[in-house]
């Protein structure tokens, strides 16, 4: 992109804003994986180096609850990460995540799909007024609307159900708009010779359509998986009694603190462990991701 | 020209795959805005038995109270300064990673980890790291206190800096400003932590932009006399950018209005409401203080808002972008 | 045949073991009292084989329990017992989602001799009758670094806020940058209350605001005098905590619950704490903090609501109180506990044993009552904030902005 003459100072100085711009940007990870290993005083006068001193510490759960303390001594590594997972049941959270947003994206995908296509291929009357909905539903924020569909889920029973964590997001305004952008970009020509071949436009839709989709998809499904993975609002209003239900990041719950400041420790190795399936789904997927936004053309 | 298809046969069709997705906007999202407009008239709180109506008190308390102005203020501060610097900072990005020749994948993939990380987390990492004292960033700064490293960050090499005044020498004597208790700067502090986590978004969708704008048209932009850097991006890059940048800044601008996470785990609003953005309002009012009809008021007046915004910003920008 | 059939079933129905009952409770701050629980619940199971209890989600905090309550109240899945912040049990007791325990306590032998205690019992009772029973309090204590102290030559610990100003000024001069935290920003407008408590005076009165005589106003002239004249930094309180605890405060006012994980996380200075310090003099009353036991259960099964009873009065016991003092900073308001389980306990806590001896200024903390409780609570604390910040400098002023809003977000005419 940048041909011709450029200076030979200028590939290092790009890679020097490049790499203090890195620096910025991944301080904060940085900071939640040294403090995963370390003890409660070295996180507090922040010592230790990176991977914390890992002198044994006093587990003061252990003691609090009558054992003598030399039987309650663990490395900060153990202690955090094991707390983690037995302070609040992290694995069935993990599973739940991977439970409510497969199933969220899934019906998103049905639900989103036919409707991109229509706004994008087919001409009927009040196409530009659906669309225009679409475009409306895109400002409204779910702080807002929250207690309301709190309500109406009530009416039906369905809090605190898994229902209550997918329903509210089956309805994705951002990925109808999305996959329209694409569409628009699919040749009419592939369409119209399916419809020569006598297909029915719903097998269009998933026969010719999804397949040159993909990249696209795939680009929907990162930023959806994303979202709903990392919310912390919903999950937090519609589940009340049952804990098995909750989300990756209620495990955070478990260490925020109240009136006397979190446990920081077991909560950042908690925050680690939430993060970790996004960053490989994301190193997986990448090169696919960057190709599907291009595709949606953005021309 | 071909002949089209039968058109009944294409119009029914689209009725049927608009319809569900219709449905479920209307229920999940029109229905409960509705709900909130019709409350916002009310002095609802969960747990009353009956709704009674109070007319536009609601609406009259936020045009007469000052913590209402000051959110006002709040929002308009961030998205003003969070829309074009996530923008700005993210088509640098792009640009200078598209143009180095190695490590592209692994800048691409750190700059997108903000974007990925759960922002609770995040926020409460950055809390921690911005301490006044035992924070490493102020903990770093003052280390250098007495170093050469002050010598330069109180700018007294420049002749006219009085090294002994500079905001540097006075943090190490009195203790560094507090990035969130400090009402002058608690929402910059914020305004950064949104951009730090918005503008990898805007990166990978300028990459995406970047990988589509074809080589022909700078070569012919060269034959035409453009030689530098800057006539190049001024006059191909830009204008090819264009459409991204429509949708770049339609949901940046969105989402920032949308902000909340970072003000509920750090500032709650304050220091005196100078972080008091109308999402987090709408949270305060209609459930942390079970003031439901207030709430819906504030969200009446939010939707209002960026509906006239983004409206006005189509209008404008659209007319100026180019379509291939 | 038949009859000895019957009989036999009879027989077998009477000898059984007694089916087991099942109850939710729901209580905040996991953190700090999932230890707790735990360690009593090994106790109630011996006692009580026959009632499972499952423990719902936890509240993040006060307020969060509160406004869980009232969406499952609405949405129909209520826990039998639920703990719930001392100033957040009125709004439960408003809208009827609150039981009364008159009943319970009509049927009990010795309720008194168990330890419940009329000041005790009175944080929970509303209309008078009893709606709770308190479970674990919490009072104002100022903690000090001595090594702080030592190293700036302050031999003496603090009893008036003329005398902690006066302490402020020699830390300074002694080098410390960071003098003293002063609680302001705790849930509920709690340090408010207690400067008004300290004059024997209720925030709230007959329903409106009472802080507009000469009370309301030395308390605001306290704020500002300690702010001011310590120059004490706007620090989040979770901020202060850790500052207190690296060993980089040397006085802070907070309360009580936190003693358990200061000394858990402190450097390696010496901590001790005191009495709250008074105006003209030791205060005459300081508001309870801490939580307490609800009944809201909606179920008509009166094994259930027995069963629910028994926990209640189990965890508010000498056991569930011992549980309460060994594990965390809050203070059991039991006091048969006090007195008798615990007295060895706090010899050897001397820390803990200062909450304990402020005990006789117990006061309620006060709810606002209303839908706008919260909101006022804010209003408070923004103006509380003003005063930090420097925004706020007329005292006299401010007085009367306040009592001006707030009365405005009171419900009229009660």
């Amino acid at each position: 992109m940048t041909g011709g003459r450029s200076s030979p100072f200028a590939e290092p100085i790009k890679h020097a804003i490049l790499i203090l711009g890195a620096l910025v940007v991944i301080l904060p990870f940085y900071v939640m994986v040294s403090y995963s290993f370390k003890s409660p005083r070295e996180i507090e006068t922040n010592t230790g180096g990176f991977f914390g001193a890992q002198q044994e510490m006093v587990n003061e759960y252990c003691v609090k609850l009558g054992n003598p303390r030399e039987a309650c001594l663990e490395t900060p590594v153990a202690f955090n990460y094991s707390e983690a997972f037995k302070k609040a049941p992290l694995l069935r959270y993990l599973l739940n995540g991977v439970v409510v947003t497969a199933s969220i994206f899934l019906i998103q995908v049905i639900i989103a799909l036919p409707c991109a296509y229509a706004l994008s291929k087919l001409r009927f009357w009040g196409r530009d007024f659906v669309f225009a909905l679409v475009l409306f539903c895109l400002l409204i924020p779910v702080h807002a609307i929250a207690l309301p569909i709190y309500i109406m889920l009530a009416k039906v029973g369905l809090t605190n159900s898994y229902a209550a964590l997918v329903i509210p997001w089956t309805i994705s305004v951002f990925g109808i708009f999305l996959m329209r952008q694409f569409f628009m970009t699919v040749p009419d020509d592939l369409i119209d010779a399916a419809r020569m071949d006598g297909m029915t436009e719903f097998s269009i839709i998933w026969k010719v359509m999804l397949p040159t989709a993909i990249p696209a998809l795939l680009a929907f499904a990162i930023f959806s998986v994303v979202a709903h993975w990392n919310d912390y609002f919903w999950p937090r209003i519609a589940i009340t009694g049952n804990r098995d239900l909750y989300t990756p990041p209620l495990g955070l719950r478990e260490f925020k603190g109240g009136a006397d400041g979190s446990i920081w420790g077991p909560m950042m190795a908690t925050a680690t462990i939430i993060v970790t399936p996004l960053i490989v789904a994301f190193l997986l997927a990448q090169t696919r991701f960057i190709e599907g936004i291009t595709l949606t053309g953005m021309k | 020209m071909t002949a089209r298809a039968p058109t009944h046969r294409t119009h029914r069709a689209g009725y049927w795959f608009v319809a569900p997705a219709i449905v479920l906007m209307v229920v999940i999202l029109i229905v409960p805005i509705l709900i909130a407009a019709l409350l916002s008239f009310t002095d609802y709180s969960l747990g009353n038995p009956e709704i009674s109506w109070v007319g536009f008190e609601n609406y009259d308390r936020m045009v007469n109270r000052s913590t209402y102005t000051r959110m006002i203020t709040a929002t308009a501060t961030y998205v003003l300064v969070v829309v074009p610097a996530s923008i700005l900072l993210g088509l640098g990005a792009a640009l200078l990673i598209n143009s180095v020749k190695r490590f592209n994948d692994l800048y691409k993939t750190i700059y997108f980890l903000p974007v990925m990380a759960a922002l609770l987390a995040m926020a409460i990492v950055w809390e921690f790291s911005l301490h006044p004292s035992l924070g490493i960033v102020n903990k770093t700064l003052a280390s250098g206190c007495g170093t050469a490293a002050e010598s330069v960050l109180s700018f007294g090499w420049l002749p006219w800096v009085d090294a002994q005044a500079s905001w540097y020498a006075r943090g190490c004597e009195r203790g560094f400003p507090l990035c969130f208790g400090n009402k002058d700067y608690a929402i910059w502090t914020i305004c950064f932590i949104g951009i730090w986590q918005a503008f990898g978004f805007n990166m990978v969708l300028y990459l995406a932009g970047l990988t589509s704008v074809s080589r022909e048209l700078y070569h012919a932009a060269e034959i035409d006399g453009a030689t530098s850097a800057w006539d190049r991006f001024r006059l191909v890059t830009w204008p090819m950018l264009g459409p991204t940048t429509v949708f770049v800044v339609t949901i940046t601008t969105i989402r920032s209005f949308q902000v909340f996470d970072t003000v509920e785990a750090i500032t709650l609003g304050g220091p005196s409401k100078s972080t008091f953005v109308m999402m987090y309002a709408i949270y305060e009012k209609a459930i942390q203080q079970n003031l439901i009809g207030m709430g819906s008021a504030i969200t009446v007046v939010f939707l209002t808002f960026v509906l006239l915004l983004t409206l006005g910003q189509r209008y404008l920008v659209e007319r100026r972008v180019h379509y291939s | 045949m038949k009859r000895i059939l019957s009989m036999a079933a009879g027989a077998v129905l009477m000898t059984s073991p007694a089916l087991a009952v099942d109850i939710e409770v729901g209580y905040p701050y996991s953190h700090l009292f999932d230890v707790t629980y735990e360690k009593i619940m090994k106790d109630f199971k011996k006692a009580h084989p026959d009632i499972n209890v499952k423990f719902r989600a936890t509240y993040e905090h006060y307020e969060d329990g509160t406004n869980t309550i009232l969406r499952e109240a609405v949405s129909g899945n209520l826990p039998d017992v639920t703990m719930q912040g001392l100033n957040r049990q009125q709004i439960l007791v408003e809208k009827g989602i609150a039981k009364s325990l008159e009943p319970f306590i009509a049927k009990e032998a010795d309720f008194e001799k168990d330890g419940y205690h009329k000041a005790m019992l009175s944080l929970s009772t509303f209309d008078n009758k009893v709606y709770g029973l308190p479970f674990s309090v919490s009072l104002p204590v100022g903690y000090y670094n001595m090594e702080l102290m030592k190293k700036a030559g302050v031999t003496k610990l603090p009893t008036t806020w003329k005398e902690v100003i006066a302490t402020c000024k020699t830390l300074r001069a002694g080098g410390v940058q960071n003098p003293v935290f002063w609680g302001w920003n705790i849930t509920g407008n709690w340090f408010v209350q207690a400067l008004l408590w300290s004059q024997d005076t209720p925030i709230v009165k007959n329903g409106k605001a009472n802080f507009d005589g000469p009370a309301g106003r030395v308390a605001l002239e306290t704020m500002k005098s300690i702010f001011r004249g310590c120059g004490m930094k706007n620090l989040s309180w979770k901020d202060a905590l850790a500052s207190f605890s690296a060993g980089q405060v040397a006085m802070m006012f907070w309360s009580t619950s936190a003693l358990g994980a200061i000394e858990r996380a402190k450097g390696d200075f010496e901590l001790r704490t005191s009495e709250f310090p008074g105006i003209d003099g030791p205060p005459k009353g300081l508001p309870a903090g801490g939580n307490a036991a609800l009944l809201v259960s909606t179920s008509k099964d009166p094994a259930r609501l027995d069963a629910a009873w028994k926990f209640l009065k189990f965890i508010t016991s000498g056991v569930g109180a011992a549980a309460v003092a060994e594990t965390t900073g809050y203070m059991p308001p039991n006091k048969a506990a006090n007195e008798i389980i615990l007295a060895d306990f706090y010899k050897r806590n001397p820390n803990k044993e200062t909450a304990v001896r402020q005990l006789p200024l117990l006061r309620d903390w006060l709810a606002y009552p209303g839908d706008k409780g919260l909101a006022v609570t804010q209003v408070i604390y923004d103006a509380i904030e003003g005063i930090v910040v420097g925004d706020k400098d007329d005292m006299k002023e401010l007085q009367q902005e306040l009592v001006e809003e707030v009365n405005d977000l009171l419900p009229k005419g009660s």
